[in-house]
């Protein structure tokens, strides 16, 4: 539980794992992500990972555009897969890289779904921004990222670390951080934190060494 | 009070949100900018606030007037001009037929609107007025096809200046140019200045920052910065970056 004392979470990840099964008969797990977590809003989240461990489907079951095998995803009290298709950009919102990605499989009726409570996104997802050193342009993501924050919204910040300067950014913004990786998501309340994490280590090999 | 005021702007294709709540404001006379990385949703909020699409909320308002939803041709009436990515010329009228035919006295001629208007020299001497301010009165007679792409550029603004607008909206005026070009090009702009609001919608942060009085910066597809230029290249990330270092 990451929200804070008393005050009640912005986002609930309640029991969610996501299983996704290949073959007919001889039927096995090919990927599976159990999560279950709390966050307040007005912070910014770091998400880490390696490819394929599932950082984007993480992202998908928040944003409501990829179901959760079980468990449930309540944003502001309401669950975001209960929401009418096009009002759940209501709640969370999902950038990869420059574009608002969603894709629904539509399964119910709208009239029969609930209205989104909010007029504008609470949370915000960015999923592998592309930060380019060299047009300056990151800095006004950054500081977007911290108004959104400022403005009560829950933001969250996934990259894969190829370059010292991403774990610069992920230490400048970010409040915590969340490492996706065999199936588990870990918390840490400081970069440095993962950063001493022996599963982090692995992953961001010579990198983990380079950090802030 | 703005010459031109968008509101809390929201627009969508389908499932995806591509503009979110954007506001933005241009005061009479000033010279601002709208910058932001490829793909961020610049030429979607340019094509909204210029009436080629309809917002699902939020409000466009020029000189005290609420022109949300009009169509592309009644907003040009009031006194809104535009430019293309794509240029828009007619290639085998000259410079000055390119401009004489875009003058709202030839436009009025509606059953005879080219042929005989230049004859008229009222209609000559605006034309040339116009070519005069874009330094292109020299080049009057020649064939628009046989222009080189900067001067192309000039006479595009020039086609929109003939309709004396109040607001002039330059989409990407930079592209297709080189170093050489985006020079004359931004002493083109500066001497514009005053005499009209302009708004220039730019990828190139470095032709901006020598440019505008005032930059809002356009990523997925909210405004995530405004302010001086003085202001956004005090941004350290800015500063360290290319740009920075180059200024």
């Amino acid at each position: 539980m990451t929200g804070a004392p008393g005050s009640a979470p912005l986002l609930v990840l309640d029991g969610v794992a996501k299983l996704y099964r290949r073959g007919l008969l001889a039927r096995e797990t090919a990927f599976r992500l159990d999560v279950d977590r709390a966050f307040a809003g007005r912070q910014i989240v770091g998400v880490l990972g390696p490819n394929g461990a599932g950082k984007t489907t993480l992202f998908e079951m928040i944003a409501g555009s990829n179901s959760p095998s079980r468990g449930q995803v309540r944003i502001a009290g309401q669950d975001i897969h209960r929401v009418r298709y096009r009002e759940r950009d209501r709640l969370a919102i999902h950038y990869h890289q420059s574009y608002q990605v969603r894709r629904f499989r539509r399964t119910r009726p709208a009239f029969l779904m609930d209205r989104a409570a909010s007029p504008y996104p609470l949370v915000h997802l960015f999923d592998e921004p592309q930060f380019n050193t060299q047009d300056g342009y990151i800095g006004f993501m950054l500081d977007f990222f911290r108004r959104l924050r400022d403005e009560d919204r829950l933001v969250f910040v996934c990259l894969h670390p190829t370059a010292p300067f991403q774990l610069d950014i992920l230490a400048e913004i970010c409040d915590r951080f969340l490492f996706v990786a065999g199936g588990a998501v870990a918390g840490f309340d400081r970069l440095a934190d993962a950063l001493a994490d022996p599963a982090v280590r692995r992953y961001l090999g010579a990198l983990a060494d380079r950090g802030p | 009070m703005a010459l031109f005021e968008a509101r809390g702007l929201h627009l969508r294709f389908g499932d995806r949100v591509v503009l979110e709540d954007i506001s933005l404001s241009f005061e009479a006379g000033s010279l601002s900018g709208i910058m932001g990385p490829n793909g961020a949703g610049k030429t979607t909020c340019f094509n909204v606030l210029t009436g080629r699409y309809r917002p699902e909320r939020g409000r466009v308002l020029f000189d005290g007037q609420d022109i949300t939803g009009l169509a592309p041709h009644r907003i040009a009436r009031l006194g809104i001009a535009r430019s293309f990515q794509m240029m828009n010329l007619f290639d085998d009228f000259s410079v000055f037929e390119n401009v004489a035919v875009a003058l709202p006295a030839t436009r009025r001629r509606v059953a005879d609107p080219v042929g005989r208007a230049y004859a008229d020299p009222a209609v000559a001497a605006a034309a040339m007025a116009v070519l005069a301010r874009v330094g292109l009165a020299d080049m009057a007679d020649q064939p628009a096809k046989s222009l080189p792409y900067g001067a192309r550029r000039a006479l595009e603004i020039a086609v929109a200046l003939a309709a004396g607008p109040k607001l002039l909206f330059l989409d990407e005026p930079t592209a297709g140019l080189g170093s050489d070009g985006r020079a004359r090009l931004a002493r083109l702009i500066r001497s514009l200045k005053g005499q009209l609001t302009i708004v220039v919608i730019e990828h190139d942060m470095d032709f901006l920052f020598g440019l505008a009085d005032e930059i809002a910066v356009i990523h997925w597809g909210q405004v995530i910065a405004r302010g001086t230029p003085a202001a956004l290249k005090a941004n350290p990330w800015v500063m360290a970056s290319k740009l920075g270092s180059a200024a």
